[in-house]
């Protein structure tokens, strides 16, 4: 999905460059209050982990292929958009500078599009469907209509669906691609891939789940007030 | 840093390392979702302008061929790449938000 030079003009390329520079503020902002000692060495495994999974390609119907972006996945983890779009905006800058995937001039469209859409489309999706809290047992629940493990299925999926069809629309106003055949292919496609994303990204985080629970952020959620399972506001700690 | 977090880097780079070695020899040589969409739709948009000439184009470093290797070794780079810039990047910030705190 990530969109090379070339296919958007330089003056709308100004434009997602400085939305995406907006968000990766705000994403630093919530790095300054929210970092550890116990969360940097996740972000780094995440980060290094997300490099390697793009690389791989699986191939989907259509003679086509498609790669993880695993925004959603760090939005999950994390219960925040906010990390997403930093881990995505380091991967992105890697991958362009480096190793020519993704362009210069579009690298503020594709962190729009996969860091900060997917972002928070994976983590609100998921919050929304899933509605977690937790009981004055201490135990995490979901109050939602579907269970934790589906919830982050269709949220990921879900991240992947929407991020390309924002580039879809990107790639319309820049005239690069017929709106309505844009839409189609790219949702088309990318509806494939999304599976492939639902998959990798519940088997991550059931790992971590397993292994060490303790990094994940809806285990620090506040309990609910009075053990109200119909609390659509749990509170994380800002620490 | 205690146990469980050098244990938590370590086995994620591992992971990691594993996936990059093995990316060359099991990812699909298909064009990616929206390549194949610019394929059936502005086949001329894939001309690279040549804004940027990365030095590992394609995943590959130039002196190693094709070769599997080329591959594997740029894989490495980009990992351990990936994971130093979010190491020093989170550090940074948690430092900055300990002292305004």
């Amino acid at each position: 999905m990530h969109i090379p030079d070339g296919f958007i003009p330089l003056w709308q390329c100004l434009i997602y460059w400085i939305i995406a520079i907006i968000f990766l503020i705000m994403a630093f902002r919530w790095g300054r209050k929210n970092l550890n000692e116990k969360n940097i060495p996740l972000m780094a495994v995440l980060a290094a982990g997300i490099f390697a999974i793009m690389t791989i390609n699986i191939p989907i119907p259509f003679g086509s292929s498609g790669h993880m972006v695993g925004a959603a996945m760090v939005a999950i983890i994390f219960m925040s958009p906010w990390a997403a779009v930093m881990i995505i905006a380091l991967v992105l800058i890697v991958e362009g500078l480096v190793f020519g995937d993704g362009g210069i001039t579009t690298m503020g469209a594709n962190l729009i599009n996969m860091g900060v859409c997917g972002g928070f489309v994976g983590y609100y999706t998921w919050k929304a469907i899933y509605k977690p809290y937790k009981g004055s047992d201490g135990v995490v629940a979901g109050s939602g209509i579907l269970s934790k493990w589906w919830s982050i299925g269709v949220a990921s999926w879900l991240a992947i669906f929407l991020s390309a069809i924002l580039a879809a629309l990107e790639l319309g106003w820049a005239g690069t691609f017929p709106l309505g055949l844009g839409l189609l292919f790219m949702g088309g496609y990318h509806a494939m891939i999304g599976i492939f994303e639902a998959i990798i990204t519940v088997i991550v985080i059931s790992s971590l789940e397993k292994i060490r629970p303790d990094l994940l952020s809806w285990n620090k959620l506040k309990r609910a007030e009075a053990d109200n399972p119909n609390s659509d506001n749990p509170e994380v700690p800002s620490k | 840093m205690n146990r469980k977090n050098r244990n938590l880097l370590i086995g994620g780079v591992i992971v990691a390392l594993i996936l990059g070695v093995l990316s060359p020899f099991i990812a699909s040589t298909n064009p990616d979702g929206l390549e194949s969409s610019a394929e059936h739709l502005n086949p001329n948009a894939m001309q690279n302008p040549g804004y940027w000439h990365a030095p590992f184009e394609n995943y590959k470093i130039p002196f190693l061929g094709n070769s599997p290797l080329a591959g594997i070794v740029a894989l490495v780079i980009g990992i351990l790449l990936a994971l130093g810039l979010a190491y020093i990047l989170t550090e940074i910030l948690k430092r900055r938000g300990n002292t305004e705190n």
